[in-house]
């Protein structure tokens, strides 16, 4: 990328003390500062994650104890109509709401970073629908707000009304087979907020030297935005891309608050977490529900993979 | 039937614990050095209460798990208190929440081994549980059932034990807003005789000649009792004794018709709106808002839909129940006490639920909280006691008994499944997806399919 | 102002150690550079004001659930649904009265609970994050993409299958209906999230400093307290509001860990106002999630302005 390159020349104006011996080896060093992480590792992470895999191999009710099955459940994922519809609308909802949550979060930090009078009401604001998140008191305003009678067609009925031009039809938003996917899609652009405030973080990491070398090669405003800003913020670009996109397959409770936990209508919201939900508590299959988990552990590796393997083309790291 | 509890969740045990367990010794001797090793320390509550217990060798804690919301939370503080003043060795502790996180948090203790004492019992729920031996066979205690409604017991009762007992017992009513009925100038029908036919005129006539958004029934298909009735009015019944499916497709596939038909006309919401209905539970129902003449729920809920609408509601049999071969209305069990069978104080916790059904002083705690009392002498003994809209439904309760044939057989392991295999399939149907007989042919396969095995 | 002191220190930590490489490109700003902020304040104030106008039609909408939420919890419990506008015809403060003392304990009890979890978990992921996050972005040892994967790897199971085994394993300990099992992983950084999240900050933070520093002597830790974590401070005030936020309001692990109501927290207790099956308290419901939003406000509040003072901008002078 020209604008990387062009950030590298200007740093290579630094000097040459940053050459870092890469054969090093930390490893003492790495014991240490790995300790908690790697305890918490052994004793917290491992056993239940063992456990599920385990656990996928038998028929488990939770009430009484697992027989093992072999590969029964993992023949089942493929014969099973419900896991394909989850898939589709988990995979139709990853594709167009992580990017758009993504531009709206980056849009809406750059906006926000500096140079504009009350800021951290602004911020403040905007984070509000993610700290709202996920609580029942927001299901319900989403189902009035959504609802066929509700404020979203008020005010569609009187656009239509005040234009001839276009005409929007009215729905029932949430509970309509048709566009129920669709609004969630919406509601998860609306709690752009913690991407946000990552990025605004990002945006307060990138050392001042750079712009200053810059203006004094006589860059604009636009240049430094383009050689500076953004090659220095891939990396937490990188980091939202791969967590949203973790977090975006396992969407749960979005859909759970909306349906009353039934995936409907018609399963248009039938997010892969919520069927595994399902399938592992109200129907009692954890077996099962422990296969579909792991599937889905492989869909996410392969997708995170892929992404760090492409990132060698794109992100930018200072060292 | 014996079964070896020892072993409940052994596996799952030896499979987390395995993995962790064997890393535990190598992880051990390092976390010494942790930097930041100080968790914020174990809670005082606990600690007292721990230190409390030892105090007196004969005392013992038994732990009574329910759902609901904060008045049936406080009613069951209240009860607890009541029971520890009169038995003071024991102690109950409590461990609520709401309905959708209990189930979670019950299936999760058992898999852990830690099943509470006494708990709360719902008949969708009742057979898996038993059948999977997790629950006491509560004839083997000493708790007395004689004054307990017959066909509410008999909830309970199955493979040859009594697993859990029905506290209370409601009935499925159309209610009612007469002020809707006198807005549009249409005429209270006898809900003695009315038919279907009459059901869809009446309705279709409300909607007709009120304001839009106000609906004459509010018809979201089916969900189980709707169907229940509709079918038991026919002679048939959602499951048969032996747990299978108990009626014909066509059947099915008629009173799906009729949802449709009622749509169709006018006289019940849009199938989307009918969703947003059913999804908001009594509060939001359109006689709640005063957005319709009929609503279908328990006996229990008029209390509910009374306060919140603000009118004076009254309580309608289901239409057809003099039309076919006999009367669809039953008494539905609700809230029954079971014990867990793994227990370490067993003979306590079997006292406990005596006492809440048999004792006068709970049954004056609870009232109706868990629906009309299912202990025929607390019942009598507290009906002067209710709050008018109660009263009502005791009353309604006591005129429609006597037309009750039966009551209906329990449901199989994997109702819970079915439940919701119901809804998804109406929600087919409503949105035109699946024609009715097809849909009621696909669930009589998938239901037979979940509950076979 | 802590802030203040705080960020002052370590700048001059960074200018320390900073000096001795030099950056030639630095050498211009010996003179005080002039604010960014002021530096902008001479564009145009049409496009600002056409920037403030946006800002406000979006912060409405942003900003109408809340005000949906506060007006709910001042109607009387009938008119919350016959009446979904904003201004109620019935003013009434007894949902907050009634919500405060409706449940076993005063509703500050669990305010309480809930406090001591969020201090725990976010002390927690502060320490333990930052030292595993600073060993995969600085140190080099063996299978050091290999462990990261695995850390990956830990957040991509849907907690649901997770926490029946993690019952099980905190069953064992003796843990369950304490503190423990929502804290002590924190502090064992099981939150691969923010690990993830410090790792990429702290690649960010320009290696010429940890060189300078290690010529001058300084080991890892040195360089980790003194170099990466003030340089650090916007990932660290994230990292600390987005746990403060998501521990508040995690209701399945909390639900399932915790069985005493005496120990029960924020979100468990907002819960038990509602039942699907019978009667709700909606209005107390709403009054209470309106005062238990308060703190996570206040929390927001407090750690954006560690995001406005972030000090890399100050960067080398």
């Amino acid at each position: 990328m020209a604008a990387i390159g062009e950030l590298s020349a200007l740093r290579s104006k630094k000097g040459q003390a940053t050459r870092a011996p890469s054969e090093r080896n930390d490893g003492k060093a790495a014991v240490f500062f790995l300790l908690p992480w790697f305890v918490g590792l052994l004793l917290i992470v491992a056993g239940p994650l063992v456990a599920s895999l385990y656990l996928s191999f038998t028929d488990y009710d939770l009430l009484s104890d697992p027989n093992v099955v072999g590969l029964d459940n993992y023949v089942q994922l493929f014969q099973d109509p419900r896991l394909s519809q989850a898939l589709y609308v988990t995979f139709s909802y990853v594709l167009v709401s992580v990017p758009l949550q993504l531009a709206a979060a980056l849009g809406l930090a750059l906006l926000l970073d500096r140079g504009l009078r009350g800021l951290a009401i602004y911020r403040s604001v905007y984070y509000l629908p993610s700290l709202l998140g996920s609580s029942v008191a927001i299901a319900i305003l989403w189902r009035q707000i959504f609802g066929t009678n509700g404020l979203v067609n008020q005010v569609l009925e009187w656009f239509n009304s005040v234009q001839p031009l276009i005409q929007i039809g009215t729905h029932g938003w949430v509970s309509h087979p048709d566009y129920a996917l669709g609004t969630l899609m919406i509601l998860n652009v609306w709690t752009f907020g913690s991407p946000m405030v990552i990025f605004l973080a990002g945006l307060r990491q990138i050392p001042e030297m750079y712009y200053e070398a810059a203006s004094i090669d006589g860059a604009t405003k636009w240049r430094k935005f383009i050689a500076i800003t953004i090659p220095m913020l891939t990396p937490i670009i990188f980091f939202n891309l791969v967590l949203q996109l973790i977090n975006a397959f396992q969407t749960f409770t979005q859909s759970y608050i909306i349906s009353n936990g039934t995936g409907g209508p018609v399963d248009s919201t039938l997010f892969y977490t919520l069927y595994l939900y399902q399938q592992g508590f109200s129907n009692l299959n954890m077996g099962y529900a422990s296969a579909m988990a792991w599937l889905l552990l492989i869909i996410i590796a392969a997708m995170t993979a892929i992404n760090f393997f492409v990132s060698r083309y794109w992100v930018f790291y200072d060292d | 039937m014996t079964r070896t509890r020892i072993a409940r969740g052994g596996m799952v045990r030896l499979a987390a614990v395995a993995a962790a367990g064997a890393l535990v010794l190598a992880g051990c001797g390092q976390a010494e050095n942790l930097p930041d090793d100080e968790p914020d320390g174990p809670d005082p509550v606990e600690d007292a209460e721990e230190a409390g217990a030892e105090g007196d060798g004969e005392e013992v804690t038994i732990r009574f798990s329910w759902w609901g919301s904060d008045t049936r939370h406080q009613m069951n503080q209240d009860l607890i208190d009541a029971f520890e003043d009169e038995y003071p060795h024991i102690s109950v502790q409590p461990d609520y929440t709401d309905w959708g996180g209990y189930w979670d948090k019950l299936a999760t203790q058992t898999a852990g081994g830690d099943t509470p004492d006494v708990l709360m019992q719902e008949e969708r729920y009742l057979r898996e549980y038993a059948s999977r031996g997790v629950l006491a066979n509560l004839n083997d205690y000493d708790i007395d059932t004689s004054a307990i409604d017959e066909t509410l017991l008999g909830s309970g009762e199955f493979d040859g034990g009594l697993w859990g007992i029905a506290t209370g017992g409601n009935v499925r009513a159309m209610i009612v807003d007469p002020q809707a009925f006198e807005d549009a100038g249409v005429q209270m029908p006898d809900d003695a005789t009315w038919t279907w036919e009459e059901y869809a005129e009446i309705t279709e006539q409300i909607s007709a000649s009120t304001p839009d958004g106000v609906y004459g029934t509010q018809e979201y298909g089916f969900i189980e009792p709707d169907l229940a009735i509709w079918l038991r009015q026919h002679g048939q019944n959602l499951w048969n004794e032996d747990g299978e499916i108990g009626f014909d497709a066509e059947l099915m596939a008629q009173r799906w018709q009729m949802s449709l038909d009622l749509i169709e006309s006018g006289a019940a919401p849009s199938a989307s709106e009918s969703l947003e209905l059913a999804a908001g539970g009594p509060e939001q129902s359109l006689v709640a808002t005063n957005n319709g003449a009929i609503s279908m729920f328990w006996t229990n809920q008029l209390e509910t839909l009374a306060g919140v609408s603000g009118r004076d509601l009254q309580l309608m049999r289901y239409p057809g129940e003099s039309q076919f071969e006999r009367t669809g209305a039953f008494f539905k069990p609700a809230m029954a006490l079971s014990m867990s069978a793994d227990s370490d104080h067993a003979e306590e916790a079997a006292l406990f639920i005596d006492w809440m059904l048999n004792s006068q002083t709970a049954g004056e705690i609870l009232l109706t909280d868990r629906g009309l009392p299912a202990n025929l002498e607390v019942r009598e003994a507290i009906l002067d006691q209710l709050s008018d809209s109660e009263q009502q439904a005791a009353d309604w309760i006591t005129e429609v008994t006597p037309e009750i044939v039966d009551a209906t057989p329990s449901p199989p392991t994997g109702a819970g499944e079915v439940a919701s295999l119901l809804e998804r399939l109406n929600e087919q149907v409503l949105f035109g997806q699946l024609d009715p007989l097809a849909a009621a042919e696909q669930f009589i396969e998938e239901a037979s399919a979940i509950t076979g095995d | 102002m802590m802030t203040d002191s705080t960020t002052r220190q370590a700048g001059a930590a960074v200018a320390q150690v900073a000096i001795a490489p030099g950056p030639a490109t630095a050498l211009p700003g010996s003179v005080p550079a002039p604010l960014p902020f002021a530096r902008r304040r001479k564009g145009p104030v049409i496009r600002r004001a056409l920037k403030h106008v946006l800002l406000v039609i979006f912060g409405a909408l942003m900003i109408y659930p809340l005000l949906w939420m506060v007006a709910s919890s001042f109607k009387p419990d009938a008119l919350i649904f016959r009446e979904p506008g904003l201004i109620p015809s019935e003013f009434t403060v007894d949902n907050y009265r009634h919500g405060w003392n409706a449940l076993l304990h005063p509703f500050s009890h669990y305010l309480a609970n809930s406090a001591i979890v969020v201090a725990g978990a976010v002390l927690g992921n502060l320490v333990s994050c930052s030292l595993a996050a600073y060993a995969f972005a600085r140190l080099n040892f063996r299978f050091r993409g290999l462990w990261f994967a695995i850390m990956l790897m830990s957040i991509m199971l849907p907690i649901h299958v997770i926490i029946v085994p993690q019952y099980v394993l905190f069953s064992e300990l003796g843990w369950i209906n304490t503190f423990l099992p929502l804290i002590v992983p924190k502090l064992l950084a099981t939150d691969a999230f923010f690990v993830f999240l410090m790792v990429q900050f702290f690649r960010g933070i320009p290696k010429e400093l940890d060189e300078a520093a290690r010529i001058d002597g300084a080991g890892h830790p040195r360089i980790f307290l003194q170099i990466m974590l003030p340089l650090s401070l916007p990932a660290l005030a994230t990292t600390a509001i987005f746990t403060s936020i998501w521990t508040w309001n995690d209701f399945f692990s909390q639900l399932i860990f915790l069985t005493n109501p005496d120990m029960y927290t924020v979100p468990i207790a907002l819960r038990t106002f509602l039942d699907s099956t019978g009667q709700s308290s909606w209005g107390a419901m709403f009054a209470m999630s309106i005062l238990s939003l308060i703190p996570l406000f206040v929390v927001f509040l407090f750690g954006q302005r560690y995001l406005v003072r972030g000090i890399a901008t100050t960067g080398i002078k």
